[in-house]
């Protein structure tokens, strides 16, 4: 898929695998991948992500300090996983790669 | 900072964040009634409006200079939003999604043919022929549209919380519209397409988010707004102008005249006020909560009439003050149900 596609199908497509993934793991992927490099754009991914959660197709499951500055340190870092209603639209979007 | 205090700080900052970006969007959306009743008396519009209504009527005169305002309505709300996605570097983005039309554009495009031509015109409609404040009010019954539509199309259940909200809605839109009503039929003619306006803005604002939503849902709401008016505008500018000025009205003239610098400040006015308050609107949503945003979202009616009150000097009706405070009542009871309960409700 790659960086031709919107932002947040990708992000969608990379939790399509059913695995947990940590917010970490995924914003600098997504920055790699659409060479989005710095502060404001990992700012800006993470907020997708968030708003994907909060549209109830990401359910945040876990939460932790980040104590060694992986990410932004002193902040939260959340692990998400994809939900059934996060599946239906994420292969609907996606379907073409499918 | 261990985790259970740094979680009540994150979620603070979420809240308090959230509540800033859903009362931006009621003021600037409250704000835009006010360049949105101004432009009626500004030439070209004024003008426009008087030469059509001596050979076609008023009525025509009203729907046909609307039609023109809201192009250019249309059109300063995408420079604004253009100019908001260069800030924020998106124009990439704005790109990869347009090209989605299957997941993502199509719906804008719907969503827009029902925004633009049914619930801004119907708003200009009633600004130009009743009043900003009534304008402003009578759309706040969108949320009644919007949550039947989607029990229909998704299957949604409405909660009773929301039964009870629908109904004060409902008690205040009837407060509105019939008071209004009342009130003209005893002093005469009724202006009935200012009222028809109204309904047009709430019906299109309830369908134009439920459509909207679901492009919306899997696109950045900045990218999806854009795509949004650039339907607008091709609505606008490249179908229903031009087939108007086909059959003989005066579009193009009065179009060219419209460069006049007052009457572009005011228009580029509005079209600040109401793409910003979109794009704040979708803001507030991950961080509050959808029904959260759209309650706070919903006072715009209220800072409308009080933005009306302040720059105009003009109090409106009772029927239209206690309307108006059932209708953000009724939003308020519909849509502060926890957060959580809506996601489940939506999720299975």
């Amino acid at each position: 898929m790659g960086k031709n596609r919107p932002i947040k199908f990708r992000i969608l497509e990379l939790y399509l695998d059913g695995e947990e993934h940590w917010n970490y793991e995924i914003v600098p992927k997504i920055q790699e991948e659409y060479g989005m490099k710095d502060n404001f754009h990992r700012d800006s991914i993470n907020f997708d992500i968030l708003e994907l959660a909060s549209g109830g197709m990401l359910k945040d499951v876990e939460q932790k300090v980040d104590e060694e500055g992986i990410y932004k340190k002193g902040f939260l870092l959340h692990k998400y996983v994809i939900t059934d209603f996060g599946r239906v639209r994420g292969s609907d979007a996606c379907i073409r790669y499918m | 900072m261990d985790l259970k205090a740094l979680k009540a700080q994150e979620s603070k900052r979420k809240i308090s964040k959230g509540y800033m970006w859903a009362l931006f969007c009621a003021v600037f959306w409250g704000i835009w009634y006010l360049p949105g009743t101004v432009v009626w008396v500004l030439n070209p519009f004024d003008e426009m409006y008087g030469e059509i209504a001596g050979a076609s009527g008023d009525a025509v005169s009203l729907v046909v200079t609307a039609v023109l305002i809201t192009a250019f309505n249309a059109l300063t709300v995408m420079l604004a939003l253009m100019l908001w996605n260069g800030v924020l570097g998106k124009f990439g983005e704005l790109g990869r999604t347009l090209k989605e039309f299957h997941p993502c554009s199509k719906w804008f495009f719907l969503a827009s043919i029902f925004g633009g031509p049914v619930a801004i015109l119907g708003s200009f409609m009633a600004m130009g022929f009743i009043g900003g404040a009534f304008a402003a009010v009578a759309a706040l019954l969108y949320p009644v549209i919007g949550s039947v539509l989607a029990y229909y199309w998704y299957g949604e259940k409405i909660s009773k919380r929301a039964a009870t909200g629908i109904i004060i809605i409902i008690l205040g839109g009837i407060t509105i519209f019939g008071g209004g009503v009342i009130t003209e039929l005893a002093a005469g003619g009724v202006p009935w397409i200012g009222y028809l306006g109204g309904l047009m803005a709430a019906a299109g604002w309830g369908i134009e988010g439920a459509i909207a939503g679901k492009g919306l849902d899997i696109s950045e709401p900045d990218v999806g707004l854009t795509l949004r008016f650039l339907g607008e505008n091709i609505i606008w500018w490249i179908i229903i102008v031009p087939i108007l000025a086909i059959v003989g009205y005066p579009m193009y003239s009065f179009a060219f005249q419209a460069f006049e610098p007052l009457t572009l400040l005011v228009l580029i006015f509005a079209g600040i006020t109401f793409g910003f308050c979109y794009v704040c609107w979708y803001k507030s949503f991950p961080l509050i909560g959808v029904g959260r945003g759209q309650g706070i979202g919903n006072l715009y009616g209220l800072c409308a009439i009080i933005f009306i009150f302040l720059f105009f000097g003009d109090v409106p009706a009772w029927t239209i003050l206690v309307g108006g405070t059932l209708c953000v009542i009724g939003s308020f009871v519909m849509f502060t149900e926890e957060t959580a309960a809506l996601e489940t409700l939506r999720g299975e």
